[in-house]
């Protein structure tokens, strides 16, 4: 087992009848990409900017690197790297000013302040526009600048809160392989995203639904509880009124439209190769194409919303 | 290697500096606002009266007639704009603004100068003016007194008066109001730009989302406020220099003291000042608002309070009071003791105490409410 980097316990943050985070307990251990997925108001921020020290919990506790995030904040300080929602760079400043100056805030002085900053021009690939103003650049390139300038003091743990919001595809490809060679040298990433596709990259998920983490895992293991079986798109020429028939076979546990196409869930026999797409046939659908499609973090948030929703209504 | 909190002060300072030097709108609000207002209180506004437009009436036409009329003429108070044989001629120079004082010498002026009984020649005022009236009246006084003695002098031959007010004015003989102005003068820069930069530029920091980003790094409240203080600091004493230089060049403001003392009683000042804009920001955390209280909360009490025009000690006591607690007065004060009268280290001493209290107070609130949380 991994050395404990961040531990949460019972963490909750209230403000007046509203609790943002209630009661989150977790533990995230070094060199682990943590990822923390939840639509926005689940509570992400607010978890984040208590374990920074940035805001007093209501109860609970938890330490970062050791440190009591509420009797020790300064010491969190000293060991983390923050990138906020809000790019929080100086616009008006220029690409090496903005890193001098966070390298100076983190006490870096001397030579080692002069590697710091060339490690960060290079891994933001801004070497050679050290001089240009931050305004001039764009949305990906800043988002590298801006994780680049969170870990000038080589902090063991970095908090990125929704690091890859507004910027393109291939920028968040390049910003992902980033997070990774970080977490491989053994820096610890804590990061909150609402993509879904990026939560694939993480070691572990954790979701929140409501200020609860109501599902932590792997992504592989969060598939397998939450949505157990097997997954087939199924392609037919009256799919409207094959949802509802499809959802009164035994073995079937869940349709969903999915485009032009239906995302069947089976269990048991139907688990097998071939075998919904044979017994569609012999109901007479000849047309129907059936192809297995690997679970997605999508169907397992969709999961988890619905039976939150679904208990509520029982209750 | 530095301690790192002297890294961390540096580093703040050194990004501010960079902030300013960005901001050409605020560099030129920072150095061409204390010339623009020296030059605007330096030579327009001035109390000293002088070619007060003046209209003659001389229905006598004789030598002693004249003499009085050039009475009023040989000094720059009065203008001669206009002469009018008929008094009621000069009514409508009056009504248009045109002359604010006449002077009416009725015809056999010069047989009652010579022969008595007593010689009257008329003065008319315009009184919605009151302090143009004021020193007409006391000039005219002035000169229907002198005139009188020297007719005295001519009756008795070689002879002096018995009595003779020789007074002297110390330190500023012509009264030139420029001499009083200047040091005056140099709180409004000093509070205008002081206060108003560096309110903003914590709400700045608030509002553009920055600010979180500081808390989470090891930089204090109080790395932050002093990081900041420094380079408006630096800013003050540029305009420290440029009021300085034009008073004494320029409005010949005389530097009697230490130049030494005067920047000392200005930088405490400015700290104080300084202080006052970040206490205003830290607690505003909006640009808007900060701006509009570092205005209010500074160019009137400046103004009016600090006995830069008015003086404190005829003010009613609610005022006095006010006037006691704001740093401006006691910069007035020192300023003008060691600039004019060249007093020295400990004359000034109680007041640059005063401002640096009020500093400490501020530094010490300001960081208390300056909370390191953004929720």
């Amino acid at each position: 087992m991994m050395p404990t980097v961040v531990e949460v316990q019972e963490l909750t943050k209230r403000y007046g009848s509203f609790t943002a985070v209630d009661r989150v307990s977790f533990e995230v251990g070094r060199g682990e990409i943590f990822g923390y997925l939840g639509a926005n108001g689940a509570g992400k921020s607010t978890t984040i900017k208590m374990l920074c020290g940035l805001a007093a919990p209501t109860s609970g506790r938890a330490s970062v690197a050791g440190a009591d995030i509420a009797r020790e904040p300064e010491r969190v300080k000293r060991s983390i790297g923050y990138m906020s929602q809000r790019f929080s760079l100086y616009l008006d400043l220029t690409v090496e000013e903005n890193l001098r100056f966070f390298a100076g805030a983190y006490g870096l002085g001397g030579a080692r302040r002069d590697r710091r900053v060339q490690a960060a021009l290079e891994l933001a690939g801004l070497t050679d526009r050290r001089g240009t103003l931050t305004s001039a650049l764009p949305g990906g390139v800043r988002q590298r600048l801006a994780l680049g300038s969170a870990l000038l003091h080589e902090p063991p743990i970095v908090f990125l809160d929704e690091p890859t919001a507004g910027v393109d595809p291939e920028a968040r490809r390049g910003f992902w392989r980033v997070i990774r060679d970080l977490a491989s040298q053994g820096t610890t990433v804590f990061v909150t995203t609402h993509h879904l596709d990026e939560a694939e990259h993480c070691g572990r998920v954790g979701l929140m639904v409501d200020g609860k983490l109501v599902a932590l895992d792997t992504p592989g293991g969060l598939k397998a509880t939450h949505v157990p079986g097997a997954l087939y798109a199924v392609e037919l020429a009256d799919s409207r009124k094959m949802r509802h028939e499809l959802a009164n076979w035994p073995g079937v546990v869940e349709v969903e439209p999915f485009g032009p196409r239906l995302h069947v869930r089976v269990q048991g026999e139907l688990e097998d190769d071939g075998r919904l797409e044979h017994e569609l046939k012999h109901h007479g659908h000849n047309d129907a194409v059936v192809s297995r499609v690997e679970p997605t973090l999508e169907d397992v948030f969709l999961a988890l919303v619905g039976t939150g929703r679904q208990s509520k209504g029982a209750a | 290697m530095m301690p790192r909190p002297l890294v961390r002060i540096a580093a703040m300072a050194n990004k501010e500096m960079r902030h300013i030097l960005r901001d050409p709108q605020m560099l030129a609000f920072a150095l061409v606002m204390p010339v623009g207002l020296l030059l605007l209180f330096g030579v327009a506004v001035s109390f000293d009266i002088e070619h007060i437009p003046m209209v003659v009436v001389d229905q006598d036409h004789s030598q002693s007639s004249r003499k009085l009329a050039d009475s009023f003429t040989v000094s720059n108070t009065f203008n001669v704009v206009a002469h009018r044989g008929d008094p009621d001629d000069a009514e409508p120079l009056f009504r248009s603004g045109a002359a604010r004082v006449a002077l009416v010498i009725p015809r056999g002026y010069e047989a009652s100068v010579l022969h008595g009984p007593e010689a009257v020649a008329q003065l008319l005022i315009d009184g919605a003016d009151n302090t143009s009236a004021s020193v007409a009246l006391g000039y005219a006084n002035a000169v229907a007194l002198s005139s009188s003695q020297r007719a005295f002098v001519e009756l008795l031959g070689d002879a002096t008066p018995p009595l003779e007010a020789r007074p002297r004015t110390f330190f500023n003989p012509e009264l030139r109001s420029a001499v009083f102005l200047v040091p005056g003068l140099m709180v409004m820069v000093l509070v205008m730009v002081a206060v108003m930069l560096t309110a903003l530029t914590v709400a700045r920091e608030y509002e553009r989302g920055s600010m979180e980003q500081l808390f989470a790094t090891p930089v204090g409240r109080l790395e932050i406020i002093l990081g900041k203080l420094g380079p408006y600091f630096a800013i003050g004493q540029v305009q420290v220099l440029m009021v300085l230089t034009l008073g004494v060049w320029v409005f010949d403001v005389p530097m009697r003291g230490s130049v030494a003392l005067v920047f000392l009683v200005a930088s405490v000042f400015l700290f104080a000042m300084l202080m006052q804009g970040l206490f205003i920001s830290v607690v505003t955390r909006n640009q808007m608002l900060a701006g509009q209280i570092a205005a209010v909360s500074t160019f009137l009490p400046a103004l009016l309070l600090s006995g830069f025009i008015f003086p404190v000690e005829s003010m009613p006591w609610v005022l006095q009071v006010i006037a006691r607690i704001l740093p401006a007065r006691y910069l007035v004060r020192a300023l003008r003791a060691v600039m004019l009268r060249g007093a020295d280290f400990e004359t000034v001493l109680p007041d640059i105490g005063a401002m640096f209290l009020f500093f400490v107070f501020l530094l010490v609130v300001a960081t208390k409410r300056f909370k390191r949380t953004v929720a």
